[in-house]
């Protein structure tokens, strides 16, 4: 029973990685680099939910303000910063985005001062089930993960920019050839990325404190997972973010708390090593 | 302020040993090292360890942290030398929190977050001013015998072969070098070069803490070697000194500048270092001295 409800700790925060590994995975697959900057733009997003619940006090309002200022925030960090870079080598690109990120935090630092601000949400008696412990807060978040990532997986698969951007990123010449244009397809990607960088920032700062530190903290995790589940490819990114999150909760009795990070180091060597190509991904991509 | 500036200068020859790390791994072999930070505790631990509670000489702990940077570079970079170079990038980013995580908990190896105090100075601390001219002599005559060393293996057939490597595999491949064997050499090099950057900044604070090694001194450091040029030695040692000079003189403007705490300072600092490589890296990547095309030697 110890076990379960360690599992069930872990799913929330496991949404919360598989959605921050589907960023990494969105951009990874199509703009053709690792984010560094994605864990600092969480960090937005979680500000921005801040600013929103305070000034209103309601968790929608919050989302929205967290959703629509990363997409922002993504959309012009691209045509400033990754678009001028286009063509250059990963590792440039790499480079660039830790800097990005770095700035970010650097920014917000100055902005927010680097006291833990919390949200305030009112306590509610937890759900017990069968022996196991539920936060109904917990509920709503996963709630608000679902809606998330079925508004991500219907842009990909059921929309035209969708399947454009899948194009994009399967084979970019032959998307090009084929009349796709690439900078629309970008902006997409971009905000779309944002939208979910914000919402993983918003959930991250839920559960945890705001500090212009959070989402660093997180980048590596998101890493892990979206390698894990095959670069590229969002289902996997997800999932694996979800086994990454359990892992780390299951792991705690056994490693203690201080290297709860570690597990997810430990599985990025491991995947590395055995199979690089992750659960879902294809070869091709790797080397 | 003699002091200020001797000590300025050796903080900048540590920072030039580590940016000629980068410079190797980075600029020559395409692999970038998000842990330099990691690499820098790793040598800076092995040595103070080695010296404060094994009572070894100074020399012999230096070696030490140099074999120390070296075997763990092996070990990290062993696991994705067949894959993309960002994979690589990714693994040091996490092995730099690994090592913080360690050297904090593990009391019994690292002294956990009080650190290791006490460690041996290069030069008997009472001699004054001679004690920062004479770590200073000490560390730059290490950045000059890296510097050479680099130099002459950048024209030598192996720099050659890596910068063939780093601009096509293939081909590299094709002409019969082992892609694995040079990125490992290359990337195992530079980091024992991290390593004895990190044995001469313990014995000249004599003191080492988990959080001395936070990620920030990474992006001085990539900020320093893109600025000078990333694939000369001369461009990293340059941009190493240029970076301290910048970061030092930011301090005095902040306390010249009226209401501003040392914290926003700290913070505007980095937001100007943040930006200073967003910048450099967009419009001029080859840095202050780019990389210069050797010629083809004469048949």
């Amino acid at each position: 029973m110890f076990y379960a409800q360690l599992i069930v700790n872990g799913l929330v925060q496991g949404l919360i990685v598989g959605l921050a590994a589907l960023a990494v995975t969105l951009v990874f697959g199509v703009a053709r680099f690792a984010n560094a900057a994605t864990g600092d733009t969480m960090t937005f997003g979680a500000y921005a939910a801040l600013i929103g619940h305070k000034a209103t006090g309601s968790l929608v309002v919050a989302g929205g303000a967290a959703v629509g200022a990363t997409a922002l925030l993504s959309l012009t960090v691209y045509a400033l910063v990754f678009r001028k870079l286009a063509g250059r080598s990963v590792v440039a690109l790499l480079v660039t985005s830790i800097g990005v990120g770095f700035l970010l935090r650097s920014v917000l630092g100055i902005v927010f001062g680097h006291n833990q601000q919390l949200f305030t949400v009112p306590l509610v008696r937890p759900i017990r089930f069968n022996g196991l412990i539920i936060n109904p807060f917990d509920l709503q978040l996963a709630a608000v993960a679902a809606v998330a990532l079925v508004g991500v997986f219907l842009v990909l698969y059921a929309t035209p920019i969708g399947r454009r951007m899948r194009a994009v990123a399967d084979n970019r010449e032959l998307a090009l050839v084929s009349g796709i244009r690439p900078e629309r397809v970008m902006i997409a990607l971009w905000l779309l990325v944002g939208a979910v960088t914000g919402v993983a920032g918003m959930m991250l700062g839920m559960k945890t404190i705001v500090s212009p530190e959070l989402g660093w903290e997180m980048l590596l995790p998101a890493f892990a997972a979206a390698i894990l589940g095959g670069i590229g490819s969002p289902v996997g990114a997800v999932l694996a973010g979800l086994l990454l999150g359990v892992a780390q909760e299951l792991s705690t009795p056994f490693v203690g708390f201080t290297y709860k990070l570690s597990i997810s180091f430990v599985v990025l060597l491991l995947v590395l090593l055995v199979r690089p190509r992750g659960l879902f991904g294809r070869l091709e991509g790797v080397r | 302020m003699l002091t200020y500036i001797l000590f300025a200068l050796v903080i900048g020859s540590v920072y030039a040993l580590l940016a000629q790390s980068l410079m190797l791994s980075w600029g020559l072999a395409g692999l970038v090292n998000l842990g330099l930070a990691g690499f820098f505790a790793v040598g800076a631990y092995a040595s103070a360890m080695l010296t404060t509670w094994g009572h070894a000489p100074i020399p012999l702990g230096v070696a030490a942290a140099m074999l120390a940077g070296g075997l763990v570079g092996l070990v990290v970079c062993f696991s994705t030398l067949r894959l993309r170079d960002d994979y690589l990038a990714i693994v040091t980013l996490g092995f730099a929190e690994i090592v913080r995580l360690v050297a904090s908990n593990e009391v019994w190896l690292t002294g956990g977050t009080d650190g290791i105090s006490g460690i041996p100075v290069l030069v008997p601390r009472d001699a004054g001013i001679w004690f920062h001219a004479g770590s200073l002599a000490i560390i730059a005559a290490a950045v000059a015998a890296v510097y050479l060393l680099l130099r002459r293996l950048l024209r030598s057939p192996w720099g050659r072969s890596l910068r063939a490597i780093r601009e096509d595999q293939t081909v590299a491949s094709v002409a019969g070098k082992s892609i694995v064997r040079f990125k490992a050499q290359a990337f195992s090099l530079a980091a024992a070069i991290a390593g004895v950057a990190g044995a001469f900044y313990g014995h000249y604070t004599s003191y080492v803490a988990p959080d001395l090694f936070q990620p920030l001194i990474t992006i001085y450091i990539f900020l320093a070697v893109t600025a000078g040029g990333n694939a000369r030695p001369a461009g990293a040692v340059i941009g190493a000194y240029l970076l301290v000079a910048f970061l030092e003189a930011t301090r005095f403007i902040a306390e010249l500048a009226p209401g501003v705490s040392a914290v926003q300072a700290a913070s505007l600092r980095e937001i100007v270092v943040g930006l200073g490589l967003v910048l450099v890296l967009s419009f001029r990547p080859d840095g202050l001295l780019p990389e210069r095309s050797q010629k083809a030697p004469a048949l």
